[in-house]
């Protein structure tokens, strides 16, 4: 059998970007958490306030984290279960440097507050278009490369990577119309209520699609490979596969409820949520009984424990989403902390601990070495935990205390509490995430010293081995 | 029994393309995942889908790769 020649230096590339990007999103992320809990550190600077600095926090983490890294993984799996290197590796560079021009110019204008003012699409229309341009490079290499494979049948990661790139690019392309009034201004095509639905339509299928299907499709390789054993059922991670690309397009609307959104649009979005649990359960399973009868490796492979953590934290805000889009309890959680602690469950739990396993795994790969320290992943992964476990709660008690505050009269029939008096009250709490999310910060600094010491071992060993040839 | 089809009542003559079309996706979709379930669980196929299970660990020995 003729051997198979890899493109991997991309993959490198990808792989350390996405770490520095972990690093500076979620340093991004704890500045402004800080500027909520002690207002004053916004300086009256415009550039530096809350509003400016989220959607660079935002876009930081998801795009330029999330996606350095689903770039990287899509494309060393796509090439690892085909057994086939690269369609192209001149467009995988192309996105690459495509990608993190993006990116440079997300931090420079979101600041300047230019602004879409779409939650998740903040960016500006000739951006829009540079992303689709690019989003599209990535789509024909991945969909080329498996296309080329010397494998008969198409691995289940693959199909999570190939369904997130179908339903990503027409989710961008819709949400993104409007009309261009000048280089750096532009206004929705939609309007009103329909905007609103478009708006959440696409809001909730990035994470649907993007932060779900695409994470999905690393855990369905890289849990098995760092397990060293197959996944728990093929059979389950394909109705995994095709319940959710049928079922998370219904939800966005669960994110209207009590709006003018007609009630049914609200109600069919809170049953497909519901209905959800069961697929979304069914895939976290799946990934935890890979390790079925093998569950001592946890103890002393700590990439492992980031990948098995990430699908608990996975279940758990999948159980906790669902629950929130009921028209019950949505009453209470919408507009409070509730939903920004769900979020962070999914977002700090799920989507970068299982980035961070899959980093890992592919820093050892890449670099043909092992971690240069196993106790720093060990490290890593604490920090990560404990501090994910602390933010989640502080925004769960500030959540649901607020909604309590919001809605409660007195016998007169006059609300108890007044806005300000709820912000004071929530002051704790907003120390607290910001020291929850400063913890997460540390594991990320923590990765990024032990990758580039690993690296630096790759280096050295290298040339000790060179030297010993000659 | 009479407030259930009174629930489930429906005004076919108002309804618009756009009402078809959404209930026809709807129809489908759901069709088709019961198709799928069908398909998966049937237990003739077993074998078939368990087998690729073990891709990943089919391409180990050829480990190389293109420098630049």
């Amino acid at each position: 059998m003729e051997e198979t020649k890899y493109d991997f230096d991309v993959i490198r590339w990808f792989t350390i970007m996405a770490v520095v990007y972990l690093v500076v999103g979620t340093l991004v992320g704890v500045y402004i958490a800080s500027e909520l809990a002690w207002p004053f550190l916004n300086f009256d600077i415009p550039y530096i306030t809350f509003g400016r600095l989220r959607p660079v926090h935002t876009n930081a983490v998801i795009f330029a984290f999330g996606g350095c890294a689903l770039f990287a993984t899509s494309l060393y799996s796509a090439q690892r279960t085909g057994s086939t290197s690269l369609w192209s590796n001149k467009l995988a560079w192309f996105v690459f440097w495509g990608w993190n021009a993006i990116i440079v110019a997300a931090v420079i204008t979101l600041p300047l507050g230019l602004n879409q003012s779409k939650e998740y699409a903040e960016l500006e229309w000739p951006i829009d278009l540079a992303i689709a341009v690019v989003w599209l490079a990535w789509g024909l290499n991945l969909i080329m490369t498996i296309a080329k494979r010397k494998t008969s049948h198409i691995y289940v990661s693959n199909w999570f990577f190939m369904g997130m790139f179908v339903m990503i690019t027409y989710l961008h392309v819709v949400n993104s119309l409007a009309i261009p009034v000048g280089l750096f201004k532009s206004y929705s095509l939609f309007s009103g209520v329909q905007d609103a639905m478009i708006q959440w339509w696409w809001g909730h299928n990035a994470v649907g699609f993007y932060l779900t299907a695409g994470f999905l499709g690393i855990m369905y390789y890289f849990v098995p490979k760092q397990a060293n054993r197959p996944v728990f059922s093929y059979r389950l991670s394909v109705l995994h596969f095709w319940a959710l690309m049928f079922g998370y397009v219904w939800l966005g609307a669960h994110h209207l409820q009590y709006t003018a959104l007609p009630d049914w649009t609200g109600s069919l979005g809170a049953a497909v949520s519901l209905a959800m649990i069961i697929p979304s359960w069914g895939g976290a399973i799946n990934g935890m009984m890979t390790l079925s009868g093998a569950w001592d490796k946890l103890r002393t492979d700590y990439i492992l424990r980031f990948l098995i953590m990430s699908l608990a934290f996975y279940a758990m805000s999948t159980f906790e989403g669902p629950v929130m889009s009921s028209k019950t309890v949505n009453a209470l959680s919408h507009y409070t902390d509730w939903t920004v602690g769900h979020v962070h469950s999914g977002a700090l739990g799920w989507v970068g601990m299982v980035a961070a396993g899959a980093l890992y795994h592919l820093v050892e790969k890449l670099w043909n070495t092992r971690m240069y320290s196993a106790k720093l992943v060990n490290a890593h992964f604490w920090t990560a935990t404990i501090g994910t476990v602390i933010y989640i709660t502080a925004m769960w008690v500030s959540g649901i205390m607020q909604g309590l505050m919001w809605r409660d009269y007195d016998e007169f029939g006059t609300l108890t509490y007044t806005f300000a008096e709820s912000v004071a009250a929530m002051h704790p709490y907003y120390a607290m995430r910001a020291i929850g999310g400063a913890l997460y910060w540390l594991g990320a600094i923590i990765m990024l010293y032990n990758v580039i010491m690993t690296v630096r071992q790759a280096a050295t060993q290298r040339s000790t081995a060179a030297a010993a040839a000659a | 029994m009479n407030k259930l089809r009174e629930y489930f009542h429906t005004d076919w003559s108002a309804m618009t393309l756009h009402d078809w079309i959404g209930l026809i996706i709807t129809v489908g979709a759901f069709l088709a995942m019961v198709w799928i379930y069908a398909r998966v669980f049937n237990p003739k196929n077993k074998e078939r889908y368990e087998s690729q299970r073990h891709i990943p660990f089919e391409e180990e020995n050829t480990d190389s790769e293109n420098r630049q």
